[in-house]
């Protein structure tokens, strides 16, 4: 079971049976949430999953409410704020030249404002454009 | 060595040339090569105030955009081809989750050329050169997801046991009783009306909140089921999906400043949700439930965190702040997001003729499966289900037939008129209150006042023949046979209420049903209880 507050199953997910139903169709469960979080899904493939061991589990030991889990074909990431994938970083961990945009050819999917900023991708729950601009290097 | 070259060289060596320009500050120079908009007015404007400041999150090129989806085709097709093809990989399938694979593929191809055409009416319409790139780069990303669907019908029909189904979906849609619920969300919803209302449509409800389970979730499923193609495809198609998403989120940006336009934006986005979750949310729920053997999670907890969560949560909660509210179905959504699934795969069930897959009745492991899932759930439709079993369902030639059964008992079927899907009023336990309306002579069936209330605002863009109009006084094994519903031996039906390859109905077992298409709005006077 998880504790992380970002796991897969936390939370309502976390009760099974009568006890989930009840807990989802609950009148405070039915008004809209809010959160902080953003959630990356990572197609799994030789390079990913060097960046999920070498890159995203490492952020853990700062950010323990960072979640990663194994779902198959992907991995899921949920972390509170932003996460931020350095290329220059991964071209060294992996040996050859690895840019942004090669990087997106495995990003599934994005919960929250994802950019470029760079040789960086950013994933943040930032309203950009309305909170914060988009930033650009140039 | 003269002085003057090495002269050269030492200046090479201090300021080197560059090999080659970061795409960024090309993205960067290219946006001062900006359109005459004074001169080119969008062909469909928009109600809306669209901000010419708006920005692209991705900062794209052209040259980058073909290398990095070019990587991606190499990739998939790669695996398809090569890797997949030496695993034999079609026929490691689970047969429940290759049959649900004809509609999935099928549906969704339908929704990606849907999506192309609201994405080039975006591009059309929207001022900013930034946000015309994005939506132009999403057009191209349509075209590859078009062909990515056909594609897995394509592998699957070369590779699966039973292709039936696979080969010629497309010519099936015709009698499929689901399918106009996929064009009145995917075609009609993603393309037509005003074009920041095809863009919540498209991209802030369909692609930022649905997508993930229907593409990402899903491959989760059928990994756990044996098909590994799926992920292959769908996992790339839904790398184009967030560059989608935030052209969604930037056409939200793009309308915020003005306050004129933004009293809109709240209605428009109840509709859009609304539209998007009758069909989404009830046909993937059936398609990961009821077309799997290895079950991962229940479909309310997919949506729970996905849907409720992560999507309501970190998109609608965030812009609370600028205004946007609780969208008013989203009790009922959730409501449905337990049981209207169920209800959907007891008229699939019932309609299988209709369907142009095999299905396969939930057994005891599964009925164990959705009574602890759903309590409740065995009461109410597992003992129906027990009951077709034992009247004969698979046999046949028992004559029997789901569909008939209902009618006989007074459980009508009926045509939803706005979301075009079919619901039973007597069995349904999702958010149903139905209601029959009268406009010009003609009755027409809601199934709920969301939908209602949609229609009674705008009744011309939900004008279309449904399925009992359409083919009222047809037998029902003429009908098959015309819409192309048999197997290469000209008799064999390529629907099936099992997945044995014996004891496979004819179009003469289905003749034994003697059952015609009635209208029930005329026969069966029915009333809702107030």
């Amino acid at each position: 079971m998880s504790t992380n507050i970002n796991g897969y199953n936390s939370g309502t997910n976390n009760k099974t049976g009568q006890a989930f139903v009840d807990e989802f169709l609950s009148e405070k469960n039915c008004t809209l949430p809010t959160s902080d979080a953003v959630v990356l899904a990572l197609m799994k493939t030789e390079e990913i999953n060097v960046i999920v061991d070498e890159m995203i589990r490492p952020m853990m030991d700062d950010n323990p409410a960072l979640a990663v889990d194994d779902r198959g074909g992907y991995w899921w990431i949920k972390v509170n704020g932003k996460i931020v994938i350095d290329c220059d970083e991964a071209t060294e961990i992996l040996g050859k030249k690895y840019t942004v945009y090669d990087f997106l050819v495995n990003v599934s999917t994005t919960i929250g404002r994802a950019m470029t900023l760079g040789n960086q991708f950013v994933l943040t729950n930032e309203l950009l454009g309305l909170e914060t601009k988009i930033d650009s290097v140039y | 060595m003269a002085a003057s070259n090495l002269a050269v060289k030492q200046a090479l060596k201090n300021n080197p040339a560059p090999s080659s320009v970061d795409p960024q500050e090309v993205h960067k120079w290219l946006q001062d090569f900006t359109w005459d908009f004074k001169e080119k007015a969008g062909k469909y404007p928009t109600k809306y105030d669209m901000d010419v400041n708006t920005r692209e999150q991705f900062k794209l090129t052209a040259k980058e955009y073909a290398r990095m989806e070019s990587a991606k085709e190499e990739r998939q097709f790669g695996t398809l081809l090569d890797g997949l093809d030496r695993l034999d990989a079609g026929n490691k399938v689970h047969p429940r989750w290759g049959e649900f694979m004809k509609l999935v593929a099928n549906f969704l191809e339908t929704g990606e050329y849907g999506a192309l055409a609201g994405s080039a009416l975006l591009w059309d319409t929207a001022q900013s050169p930034e946000q015309r790139n994005g939506y132009l780069a999403q057009v191209i990303d349509e075209v590859r997801h078009v062909n990515q669907c056909a594609s897995v019908s394509y592998y699957y029909s070369k590779h699966y046991y039973d292709p039936a189904g696979f080969t010629n979906m497309r010519q099936l849609r015709a009698i499929n009783p689901l399918y106009p619920g996929v064009k009145r969300a995917f075609g009609e919803g993603f393309l037509a009306g005003d074009a920041v209302e095809s863009s919540i449509n498209l991209q802030l409800v369909a692609e930022a909140c649905f997508t993930n389970p229907l593409i990402v979730a899903l491959t989760e499923w059928a990994a756990a089921n044996g098909d590994e193609i799926t992920p292959t495809v769908f996992l790339s198609i839904e790398t184009d999906e967030l560059r989608h998403m935030a052209n969604g989120y930037q056409t939200i940006v793009s309308i915020m400043n003005n306050p004129d336009t933004m009293k809109y934006l709240q209605t428009d986005l109840d509709n859009a949700f609304w539209t998007q979750h009758k069909f989404l949310t009830p046909f993937v729920g059936a398609a990961l439930e009821y077309g799997s053997r290895f079950k991962v999670e229940p479909w309310a907890k997919s949506w729970n965190r996905w849907v409720y969560e992560d999507w309501a949560g970190i998109w609608l909660g965030r812009l609370q702040q600028f205004g946007l509210k609780s969208p008013k179905c989203l009790a009922d959504a959730k409501k449905d997001a337990v049981w209207a699934h169920h209800d959907l795969a007891l008229l699939a069930f019932a309609l299988w003729p209709l369907t142009g897959i095999r299905l396969e009745l939930p057994d005891r492991q599964d009925m164990e499966w959705f009574e602890a899932n759903y309590p409740g759930w065995y009461e109410h439709y597992g003992k129906i289900y027990e009951e077709w079993r034992a009247l004969g369902f698979e046999d046949p030639r028992s004559g029997f037939s789901g569909a008939v059964w209902m009618l006989q008992r007074g459980h009508g079927i009926f045509i939803d008129h706005t979301s075009s899907l079919p619901f039973c009023p007597t069995l349904g336990k999702g958010a149903l209150k139905p209601s029959f309306l009268e406009k010009n002579g003609k009755r027409f069936a809601f199934s709920e006042p969301h939908g209602e209330r949609m229609w009674l605002q705008e009744p011309e863009r939900y004008e279309f023949q449904n399925f009992f109009e359409q083919f009222e006084g047809w037998e029902l094994s003429d009908l098959v046979k015309a819409a192309g519903g048999v197997r290469s031996d000209g008799k064999t039906l390529m629907a099936q209420p099992h997945l044995r390859s014996t004891d496979m109905w004819t179009l003469d077992d289905l003749k034994r049903i003697n059952f015609t298409v009635p209208d029930p709005m005329r026969i069966l006077n029915w009333q809702p209880a107030h």
